[in-house]
């Protein structure tokens, strides 16, 4: 059974984590716009107009999500978008939005 | 075909058919070109029309590396011209990567930060957006040494490179490339120019460096246009044209004050 049919209440929960705060909400927005972005936390943050401490809890919830994914370049670690998990939770969210809107007009 | 031998050696085509031309075919295989320009002349659109042309006609997969100028800014310029940017890397075409310079140079590693887009779009050309920008983040003593680097990594990743030089003076005859020696480092050199002409601020393209070949050697007028870049004829009848106010010859002057006094009469 995939990930996706087992947890069909993720998306609320999902949503949720996603839009917790203002700032990763922030994240999302610039990863979406900009899914090649692969920076550390402080180059990210610069792209914000924001600094790393500003922002890094935010990214490592995003990474627990496993919306963003880390690796190490050279000395650094990095994140990035994980477009695969990116497409999937962009369906659940659509699926889930257009279940919801079905529900209220039958009600 | 775009990538096509001409007397022997093969070539990629920018697919600006004019500049194709001042190349003898276009620029080397493998090899690491300096675009070089001022803000305004066009170095973007170049470079995008550089990669959608390998995409496009000779299946060659593209990075795009970027630090500063956001992505989302580089879809939507593009589409102007109407390249779809973000379809092409839906379809592993393309790969825009924005990063920092210091990931690459110094303590950076291209290797581990690039071979996931090299490997997922097979990426053939590369545009570095910019080389100036990368350069700020090295010691002066050691941005030659660090730019050397870079440029072998994708030469060993068989890759052609084009990477971008952002000069200061948008007119002017000074024409400093770089201060620390980096044109040596490189196998061709572009410039772009803005020049004066009778109060209009034209822009002016000319081969300065092409180890190997043999290129066009004059300055030629281009344009952007909404399909991109096309160059035209050369400045043929103004000197001083890499000076940025170029003046009209001689003979063209007279030809001019006689056409003048003919119609007076």
């Amino acid at each position: 059974m995939s990930d996706r049919a087992k947890a069909p209440q993720m998306p609320e929960n999902l949503l949720n984590t996603l839009l917790s705060s203002g700032t990763k909400a922030d994240l999302l927005v610039l990863f979406h716009r900009n899914p090649g972005l692969i920076d550390t936390v402080e180059g990210i943050a610069r792209r914000m107009g924001k600094k790393g401490k500003g922002i890094e809890t935010e990214v490592s919830e995003l990474a627990k999500a496993l919306i963003l994914q880390k690796k190490k370049v050279g000395n650094s670690e990095v994140y990035f978008l994980n477009r695969e998990k990116d497409r999937e939770v962009q369906r659940d969210i659509a699926d889930y939005i257009t279940n919801r809107g079905g529900k209220k007009q039958s009600r | 075909m775009n990538t096509v031998a001409t007397t022997g050696t093969p070539r990629v085509k920018t697919g600006i058919v004019e500049f194709d031309a001042m190349l003898r075919g276009g620029f080397m295989k493998g090899d690491a070109v300096m675009l070089a320009g001022s803000a305004g002349t066009g170095k973007t659109t170049i470079g995008l029309q550089y990669l959608m042309n390998g995409i496009k006609t000779a299946g060659e997969g593209g990075i795009y590396l970027t630090f500063e100028q956001h992505p989302d800014q580089i879809y939507r310029d593009a589409k102007n011209f109407g390249w779809d940017l973000e379809k092409l890397e839906a379809e592993d075409k393309l790969r825009i990567v924005f990063t920092s310079p210091d990931l690459i140079m110094g303590e950076g590693d291209p290797e581990s930060l690039l071979q996931e887009p090299i490997k997922a779009v097979n990426a053939r050309r590369v545009v570095v957006d910019s080389l100036s920008h990368m350069s700020m983040f090295a010691n002066n003593d050691d941005i030659r040494q660090e730019t050397y680097r870079v440029i072998n990594f994708f030469k060993r990743k068989e890759m052609s490179t084009l990477l971008i030089w952002e000069s200061p003076q948008i007119l002017g005859s000074s024409f400093s490339i770089s201060d620390v020696g980096l044109s040596f480092l490189v196998d061709a050199i572009v410039s772009l120019k803005f020049v004066e002409i009778d109060s209009t601020i034209r822009r002016a393209i000319v081969v300065l460096k092409m180890r190997g070949s043999d290129h066009d050697k004059s300055l030629r007028e281009y344009e952007i246009t909404k399909d991109g870049v096309k160059v035209h004829s050369s400045f043929k009848d103004y000197q001083g044209i890499m000076s940025g106010t170029p003046t009209r010859m001689a003979s063209e002057k007279f030809v001019e004050l006689m056409g003048k006094a003919a119609k007076r009469k």
